[in-house]
């Protein structure tokens, strides 16, 4: 809202500095965003929030500065003489969607002189930004900006029949308005319309063909109230925006119809002539009396924290324009002004007491009682979950959850469910809410690639949806991982993730079909039969979809799974104070021997002094071993948690687990 | 022999050791210099001693100060020379302090960065939680009751324009396929975790939600159309905007590390009345540090709450903000590019 400073001054006598008021209307509601100079005047701009409709005029301003400042406002009253040939004879008014237009008022002026306005009003338009067209037009907008009522003069002879009617607009109506556009209307707007066509879009513009021009004389004025929604749908649409569409969206005062009518026919009067037709068109319902509110004065101490004397609190809610009244015990029974239709609880009057008053007046110091707070188990998986990956060498992403079609169609392991869309894209081209973070993690990598960055390593934590209609999606919060290193190098830091959740089961690995994976160099993994994750290479036609140049794993990982498994607190056990004696073995077996499986007959023959078996390499030599064959290379740590193990029974163990892969597996030892 | 050319003859001595000293790379070369001035048999200061006995009788006394004096400079400089290689007391390990060069580069193990908004949200649920906030949780999609209606923004009021939110349907669910859906969209505050907790559980609430939100702004430098928040609750019988005012201001000393002072300005939010804009003093300045209010009644009521027993305050803060200017990050997109030369300034 822009406002003069200089027209502010005629409905309060200002006594101090604009700098002074902007800084008081600053903390009672009103923004302070700018102030300009605008000739000899002063226009400063202020943010209404949109529960104060009653803000978008002088007049409202002027009434908030006249509270703040504890001194009068003075509002003009308009005077009209009583006008000759009753209005119902120049035009008639039927209103055919009182939905969209609750109130509909009409005045005619004949014989009006259309010139240019005097300078005064030219200047306080100006000052405001508002265009000067010509005297008749510049007086509804001035009016329009003094009281926040939106006014509209048609030129009177271009109604076909003097026959006003308000209805829906039709399917395809073509309307050409004042900006000289044409638009294209549909059922759910509301025209302003003679017999024969629409002369203006309801509360937003007016039409070319009706408007007011020098060879206008007769005029009808329009004064009324518009559907916020409609208005406001409409002008969004149509992408049309107005001053009077701002001000029906948000809600005029039902009171200010009139007064505004009044006050641009004695204005029209005074500035172009013309002589007033006798009485007014009003088409609707009454206006609803405001409801009867009850304030109590504990409640203030209650939800703000301090007492304001009962002599304010009523000083307050009178010079807002409330009826406001003392009553029995503490209370204060209040009517609110129809121009704060926000004002219809108690509560909401708190808030205007609380604002008037100050809430510099709040203290900021009070004993806030302490209370426990829990750190839930989500945040210190998480909180794990990033240490190990920032430990890993990986840097943490944070990328969009909505996808382009190609993307979330990519890869989607997690579901065969069709995602979900969004009716707006986020970003052009993207509509479609993730169902996984691989491809977005592999766009992070492009990005990177193609500034050059050598290493790429990233990981993210977020959720994905997996829709589940007609229920809300299963948002999965997930670990994604994105690498240039290699499938181990992943694998390690899952299985080191695992450790610092001192998950007990297993990671398991089963062959998976993933269209963006290698299908040798993937796996699905579980934890104790659950699904856990998918892990692999991206194939070379991956790489070639995402736009990637370097050799790149992946791995997508349920968080919720690790949760669930995961040991918080873990548990001391008893350590042994013996020494550990180790056993290496190289054992030549097939080339379809998998580890885990070798490892597994490792575990089981060696006896219970076997700590652990690590993996060391696996060696190649077709000329010795012949071919399709390998050497896999361990150490077996072997430990008695009640003695010093003996060098024959280290030997005896690795004796058993010889026997034991040599029967299963046809493991040969080397050496 | 006159003084002067006694004097001159010191001096020549002089200069001649301490260059040999300070000149000499091994123990070898320094053990070599050594012998040749201070030796014990034909040592140069022994030998030069004797000049001593022909200076005048009456030059005598200065001739044998100045003589002195150089002695030990010359032996000071031995010390020293031999203090430089100590350590290397014998050949080899000089050599590899030679060779040996600390001020090559360490060896750096690869270590990853938490992402900016990550580590904000970090301190700031570390700072909630001393003051007694716990972290609740809530989906990021939402129906509308949740994002809407439980909030007391009505049908009619335009935070539920489409043009404002990402409504969500289903992909290939057309509206004759028999599957009857409830309107769902991405969530546009944390607000709608409030609610959740709410129902589920009786006052006394003291909670805090962090989390995505949505809203179609365009991409540039301050918006972007996914971002965070960070929103508190506290539910109880005796709360006032006294409180709201006291915690906020506790979260803002505890942010910045200094005393601050925070102050409200009114605003208008649909979940609280009365509502407010919170800023807090950053050095001379007032900056805007987030929304806040006292939850509406409807609200309230929308939960099973009696508003007439309890109230309480909410407040909500943008993430990206706070960390923007703690960061000087000059440009939202930043966050969401992934550059890894960006990740690893923080």
């Amino acid at each position: 809202m822009l406002v003069s400073w200089n027209w502010l001054k005629e409905y309060v006598k200002i006594p101090v500095s604009h700098e002074e008021l902007t800084s008081r209307l600053m903390f009672a509601g009103l923004n302070h965003e700018s102030t300009a100079t605008v000739g000899d005047d002063l226009c400063i701009d202020l943010e209404i929030t949109s529960n104060r409709p009653d803000c978008l005029g002088h007049i409202g301003i002027a009434r908030e500065a006249a509270v703040l400042l504890q001194l009068p406002l003075d509002i003009p009253q308009p005077k009209l003489p009583a006008g000759k040939g009753s209005v119902n004879e120049l035009a008639k008014v039927t209103v055919e969607c009182p939905d969209l237009c609750q109130r509909y008022t009409a005045r005619v002026i004949r014989g009006v002189k259309i010139k240019p306005s005097p300078k005064w009003l030219a200047d306080r338009l100006q000052t405001i930004g508002c265009a000067v067209i010509n005297n008749v037009v510049d007086i509804t907008n001035y009016v329009l900006m003094e009281n926040g009522q939106p006014l509209h003069a048609f030129d009177l002879k271009h109604f076909a029949k003097q026959q006003i009617i308000v209805r829906r607009a039709k399917k395809n109506e073509q309307f050409a308005a004042i900006d000289h556009k044409t638009y294209t209307l549909d059922e759910s707007m509301c025209v302003i319309a003679d017999a024969e066509k629409a002369v203006a879009l309801a509360g937003v513009m007016g039409g070319a063909d009706s408007e007011v021009s020098g060879t206008t004389t007769d005029l009808l004025i329009e004064s009324a109230d518009f559907d916020q929604l409609t208005t406001r749908t409409t002008s969004r649409r149509l992408a049309l925006r107005s001053p009077s569409s701002y001000r029906f969206e948000r809600g005029v005062d039902p009171e200010g119809i009139d007064w505004a009518s009044r006050r641009c026919c004695e204005l029209i009067l005074e500035l172009a002539g013309g002589e007033l037709a006798e009485g007014m068109i009003d088409v609707g319902s009454p206006i609803a009396k405001p409801p009867r509110i009850v304030l109590r004065l504990s409640q203030l101490p209650r939800i703000l924290g301090i007492e304001v004397p009962p002599a304010e609190v009523l000083r307050i809610l009178q010079a807002l324009g409330c009826e406001a009244k003392s009553a029995a015990a503490e209370k204060i029974e209040v009517l609110a002004p129809t121009w704060r239709r926000d004002l219809t609880r108690e509560i909401d009057l708190v808030e205007e007491v609380a604002r008037v008053h100050g809430y510099d007046k709040i203290p900021e110091d009070v004993g806030v009682p302490m209370a426990p707070s829990h750190r839930s188990d989500a945040d210190r998986v998480l909180a794990k979950t990033r240490q190990v990956l920032m430990a890993a060498g990986f840097d943490e992403a944070m990328t969009r959850s909505i996808v382009s079609e190609e993307w979330s169609a990519a890869f989607s392991p997690w579901t065969q469910v069709p995602p979900l869309v969004a009716t707006t894209p986020m970003v052009k081209g993207e509509d479609r809410v993730r169902r996984s973070l691989i491809p977005s993690l592999l766009g992070a990598k492009r990005i990177n690639e193609s500034i050059a960055n050598e290493t790429c390593e990233l990981f993210e934590t977020a959720r994905i949806y997996l829709p589940h209609p007609p229920r809300l999606p299963n948002e999965q919060w997930s670990l994604g991982m994105v690498s240039g290193r290699d499938f181990y190098q992943v694998k390690g830091t899952l299985e080191n993730l695992l450790d610092a959740l001192h998950i007990a089961d297993k990671l398991q690995l089963a062959p998976t079909k993933q269209p963006l994976l290698e299908d040798t160099i993937s796996a699905e993994l579980r934890l104790a039969d659950t699904l856990l994750g998918y892990i692999g290479k991206i194939s070379a036609r991956g790489l070639k979809q995402f736009g990637l140049r370097g050799e790149t794993f992946v791995a997508e990982v349920d968080l919720r799974v690790l949760l669930a498994s995961s040991q918080l607190v873990p548990h001391f056990s008893e350590l042994s104070p013996f020494p550990a004696m180790t056993r290496d073995l190289n054992l030549i077996v097939d080339e379809a021997i998998r580890w885990a499986d070798l490892a597994a007959t490792v575990h089981a023959s060696a006896g219970s002094q076997l700590e652990r078996v690590t993996y060391l390499e696996t060696y190649r030599d077709a000329k010795k071993d012949g071919a399709d064959k390998k050497r896999l290379i361990f150490s077996m740590t072997l430990r008695s948690p009640d003695r010093t193990m003996t060098s024959d029974e280290a030997d005896a163990a690795r004796d058993r687990v010889v026997v034991a892969c040599r029967e299963k597996h046809q493991a040969v030892l080397l050496g | 022999m006159h003084l002067a050319e006694f004097l001159a003859e010191v001096q020549t001595l002089l200069n001649d050791a301490t260059t040999a000293f300070g000149g000499a790379s091994s123990a070898d070369a320094l053990e070599a210099a050594r012998i040749e001035f201070l030796g014990a048999k034909g040592g140069r200061l022994k030998e030069f001693q004797k000049s001593l006995g022909k200076v005048e009788g009456a030059d005598k006394p200065a001739a044998g100060k100045h003589f002195n004096e150089a002695k030990q400079q010359i032996e000071a400089a031995f010390a020293a020379a031999k203090e430089r290689s100590s350590g290397g007391a014998t050949t080899a390990k000089s050599k590899d302090a030679v060779q040996f060069d600390p001020t090559l580069p360490g060896k750096r193990q690869r270590l990853g960065r938490l992402h900016p908004i990550s580590q904000t949200i970090d301190e700031l649920k570390d700072i909630m939680g001393r003051l007694g906030f716990s972290v609740a949780d809530g989906p990021e999609i939402e129906d509308d009751y949740h994002n809407f209606e439980a909030l007391n923004i009505p049908r009619s009021h335009p935070a539920r324009d489409p043009l404002d939110n990402f409504y969500l349907h289903t992909a290939g669910l057309t509206a004759d396929s028999g599957v009857k859906t409830e309107p769902l969209l991405l969530r546009s505050q944390t607000s709608t975790v409030q609610i959740r907790v709410m129902e589920t559980k009786p006052p006394p609430v003291r909670v805090i939600s962090i989390g995505r939100v949505y809203r179609p702004d365009a991409p540039d430098a301050t918006h972007y159309p996914m971002f965070h928040q960070i929103e508190g609750l506290l539910i109880d019988t005796k709360v006032t905007m006294a409180d709201l005012k006291s915690t906020l201001r506790l979260f803002a000393q505890s942010y910045l590390g200094v005393d601050v002072h925070v102050r409200f300005r009114p605003s208008f939010f649909p979940f609280t009345e009365p509502s407010v804009e919170v800023d807090m003093q950053w050095g001379e300045r007032w900056i805007e540090f987030g929304g806040a209010g006292m939850v509406d009644p409807n609200v309230l009521r929308a939960v099973g709450y009696d508003p007439e027993k309890v109230s309480g305050f909410a407040f909500g803060l943008g993430v990206e903000r706070l960390c923007m200017r703690r960061h000087r990050v000059t440009d939202i997109r930043e966050f969401y590019k992934n550059d890894v030369r960006f990740l690893e300034q923080f």
